[in-house]
C-alpha cells in the first residue's frame, strides 16, 4: 500500500447518449502530493474520479490508486481511500454525529472508538454545535463539511474530492481550504481535488491538470501554467475593427514575449507585467494611430486559458500542415 | 470479508429502522387504511355473513386477511422507499464508497421492511382482538397467518426493492406499488368465491396470487387446520417470491456493479 495514484491511458465511453467522457487519460499524483484537475462543466472530471474511486469501471486502460488496480482489488482501495463526491452523500434523518458514527462503524471501529473519533472530527469541522440535529436542516455548508468529516473517518491515505466547495460562501471555502491544507501538510494525505476554479486549484495544489473534453491539455505547476498562461490578461477593442487583424500582427511584431490572440472583436493579450505591458500597448498603439475603444486588465479565467490553450493547438496543427 | 456480512447487514438494518421511525408519515396512512379495512367493513357488511355460505363464521375473521395483507404491503414497501430515498440522497454512493459489504447494503432496508410489517400485522391482528376476533385454531393459527404476512411482504419486499434499485426513482417505486395493492380488490375481499357473481371478477379472482393469500389465512382462522387449503397461500407464496426476489438480486447486482 502508498499513497500514490497512477493512471495509464484511462478512457471511458458511455454507452448511453454514446458519450466519450474520458479520453486517454494518463497521469500520476505522488505520495503526499496536492494534485487539482481543473476543468470546466462536462470535463469529464467526475467521471475520472468516479473511475478512480471504485464506482464505475473505465471501458480501457488501467489505473491504481493506493498501489491496487482498482477494479481487480476495488474493496482493498476502499480501505485507503476517503471520497467526497460533487453530490454530498448523508442521510438526512440522522443527526450529524450519528451519520459520523456509523460510517466509523462500517470501517471497522468499535462502538466506543467510533464516538471518540465523531467527536474529533465534528471539532475539526466546526459542527459540534449542530452534531445532535438532523442533517436535513444543515445549511449547505455544513452538508459540505460534514460531507468531508465523512471522507476522513477512516484516516485514508488518499482522499478524492470532486468540486468540494461548488456553490460554498467564501469564509465556509476558506474553512475546507484550511482543513486541506492542513491534511495535506500536517497528515501527509494524498489530495486530488477536481474544480472549476483556477484560483482554488493555483491557491492550493502542488500540480495542476487541465482537463476538456475529456483530456488533458496541459500540465504543471502553478507557477509553470501560469508562466505558460501569463498572469494578467489585457482585453481589449479597436474603435476601427478592420484595423484588428493589422494590429494584432504589429503587436506581435513588438512584443515578441507575449501571447496575442484575436477572437471576435476582440484582442486578448496575455502578460506577465500587467500594469506595465499595458501602458506600453497604449503607447505602440497610440504610436501606429490604431485607436482604441475600450481597453481592461484582469486575471485570466479558466474560460481565456481554454481558448488560449486551444488555439496554440490549433497553430499546432496548421503548422505542422505547413 | 465474510465476518463483516453480519456486522454490516446489522448497522444497515438499525440504521433503517431508525430512520423509518423517524418518519412517522411513511406508516401511518398505511395503517389507519388497513384498520379501516377492519373498522368499517366489519361494521358496514357484516350482515352478509349471516348468509348460508358463509356457514355461521365471523365477518370479522373473513375480513381481517384483507387488512393484513393491506398492512403487508404497506410495510414491505417501505424497504422499496428507503432505498430510493438512500439513492436519491446519494448516501447510497456513499455507502458503494465504503468496503460495507455490498448485500448488506441491500439486505439492511429489506429487513428493516420487514420488521416494520410484522410490528403492523401485529397491530392489526391485536384490533382484531379488541373488536372481537375468535381464532379456531389459536395461538398456532395467528402465527401461520403472521408467517403468510411476512412471506407475502417478502414477495412485495423484493419487487418494490427491485424497482427502486432500478430506477433510483421514488415516482417509480411509489408506482409499483400501484401493482399489488389493487390485486387486494380483485379477489375474494369481501365475499368468498361462490358469491362473487361478475364473470370478469371470478376469472381476476382464479389468477390473483392474492386470493390464495387471503383463503389460506381464513382457513386457519375459521375453517381450522385443513393441511391443502392451508398450503395454497405458501404455495403462491413460493412462486412469487422466487420470481420478485430473483428479480430484486439482478437489479441490485446492476446498482453495486460498476458497468
Ligand atoms: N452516467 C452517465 N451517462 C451518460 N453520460 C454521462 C454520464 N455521466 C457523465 N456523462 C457525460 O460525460 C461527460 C463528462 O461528465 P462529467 O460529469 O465527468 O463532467 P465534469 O467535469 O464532472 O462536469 P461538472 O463540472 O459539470 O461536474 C459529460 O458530457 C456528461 O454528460
Ligand atoms: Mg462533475
Amino acid at each position: 500500500m502508498n499513497g500514490k495514484i497512477v493512471v495509464e491511458h484511462l478512457t471511458k465511453t458511455f454507452k448511453k447518449g454514446n458519450v466519450q467522457a474520458v479520453k486517454d487519460v494518463s497521469f500520476e499524483v505522488e505520495e503526499g502530493e496536492f494534485f487539482a484537475f481543473l476543468g470546466p462543466n462536462g470535463a469529464g472530471k467526475s467521471t475520472t474520479v468516479q473511475i478512480l474511486t471504485t464506482l464505475i469501471n473505465a471501458t480501457s486502460g488501467k489505473a491504481e490508486v493506493a498501489g491496487h488496480d482498482v477494479i481487480r482489488e476495488p474493496e482493498k482501495v476502499r480501505r485507503y481511500i476517503g471520497v467526497a463526491l460533487q453530490e454530498t452523500g448523508v442521510d438526512p434523518d440522522l443527526t450529524g454525529r450519528e451519520m459520523i458514527e456509523l460510517q466509523a462503524n462500517i470501517f471497522g471501529f468499535r462502538k466506543e472508538e467510533g464516538k471518540k473519533r465523531a467527536q474529533e472530527l465534528l471539532e475539526i469541522v466546526q459542527l459540534t454545535e449542530a452534531a445532535e440535529r438532523r442533517i436535513g436542516n444543515y445549511s449547505g455548508g455544513m452538508r459540505r463539511r460534514l460531507d468531508l468529516a465523512l471522507t476522513l473517518v477512516n484516516e485514508p491515505k488518499i482522499l478524492f474530492l470532486d468540486e468540494p466547495t461548488t456553490g460554498l460562501d467564501p469564509s465556509n471555502r476558506m474553512a475546507i481550504w484550511e482543513e486541506l491544507r492542513r491534511l495535506n501538510e500536517e497528515v501527509g494525505t494524498t489530495i486530488f481535488l477536481t474544480t472549476q476554479y483556477l484560483e482554488e486549484a493555483d491557491s492550493l495544489a502542488h500540480r495542476i491538470s487541465i482537463i476538456n473534453d475529456g483530456e488533458i491539455v496541459a500540465t504543471g505547476t502553478p507557477k509553470e501554467l501560469k508562466a505558460q498562461i501569463g498572469n494578467d490578461l489585457i482585453t481589449l477593442t479597436l474603435k476601427d475593427e478592420n484595423q484588428q487583424a493589422e494590429a494584432v500582427e504589429y503587436l506581435r511584431g513588438q512584443m515578441a514575449d507575449v501571447d496575442v490572440i484575436s477572437r471576435h472583436n476582440k484582442v486578448l493579450i496575455y502578460v506577465e507585467e500587467g500594469t506595465k505591458q499595458l501602458l506600453e500597448v497604449v503607447r505602440l498603439f497610440d504610436q501606429e494611430g490604431y485607436e482604441i475603444e475600450d481597453i481592461q486588465l484582469s486575471s485570466p479565467t479558466l474560460d481565456d486559458i481554454f481558448l488560449k490553450i486551444t488555439s496554440e493547438k490549433k497553430e499546432g496543427v496548421r503548422a505542422d500542415g505547413e | 470479508m465474510g465476518n463483516n456480512l453480519w456486522k454490516d447487514t446489522w448497522l444497515m438494518t438499525v440504521r433503517n429502522i431508525k430512520t423509518t421511525l423517524r418518519n412517522p408519515f411513511s406508516f401511518i396512512p398505511n395503517l389507519i387504511i388497513s384498520a379501516f379495512f377492519l373498522l368499517v367493513y366489519e361494521g358496514g357488511l357484516s350482515g352478509i355473513s349471516q348468509l348460508p355460505t358463509f356457514e355461521g363464521a365471523n365477518y370479522l375473521a373473513f375480513i381481517l386477511p384483507v387488512s393484513i395483507v393491506s398492512a403487508a404491503i404497506g410495510g414491505a414497501g417501505g424497504a422499496g422507499q428507503s432505498i430510493v430515498k438512500d439513492i436519491e440522497n446519494g448516501f447510497f454512493s456513499r455507502l458503494l464508497l465504503t468496503p460495507a459489504s455490498r448485500l448488506a447494503i441491500v439486505l439492511g432496508p429489506i429487513i428493516a421492511g420487514m420488521l416494520q410489517l410484522v410490528v403492523q400485522t401485529l397491530l392489526i391482528i391485536g384490533i382484531a382482538f379488541l373488536l372481537g376476533l375468535e381464532v379456531v385454531t389459536g395461538f398456532g393459527g395467528i402465527l401461520f397467518v403472521l408467517l403468510i404476512a411476512v412471506g407475502w411482504g417478502l414477495a412485495f419486499a423484493g419487487y418494490s426493492a427491485g424497482v427502486a434499485l432500478r430506477t433510483g426513482n421514488a415516482q417509480a417505486a411509489q408506482a409499483g406499488t400501484f401493482i399489488f395493492f389493487p390485486l387486494i380488490f380483485l379477489s375474494t375481499t369481501f365475499v368468498p368465491y361462490d358469491l362473487i357473481e361478475a364473470q370478469w371478477l371470478k376469472i381476476a379472482a382464479t389468477i390473483n396470487p392474492t386470493t390464495y393469500i387471503f383463503e389460506s389465512m381464513r382457513t386457519a382462522l375459521i375453517d381450522g387446520w385443513v393441511f391443502w387449503d392451508l398450503m395454497q397461500g405458501v404455495f403462491a407464496i413460493l412462486i412469487v417470491c422466487t420470481i420478485t426476489i430473483t428479480f430484486a438480486a439482478v437489479s441490485a447486482k446492476k446498482a453495486v456493479s460498476r458497468g
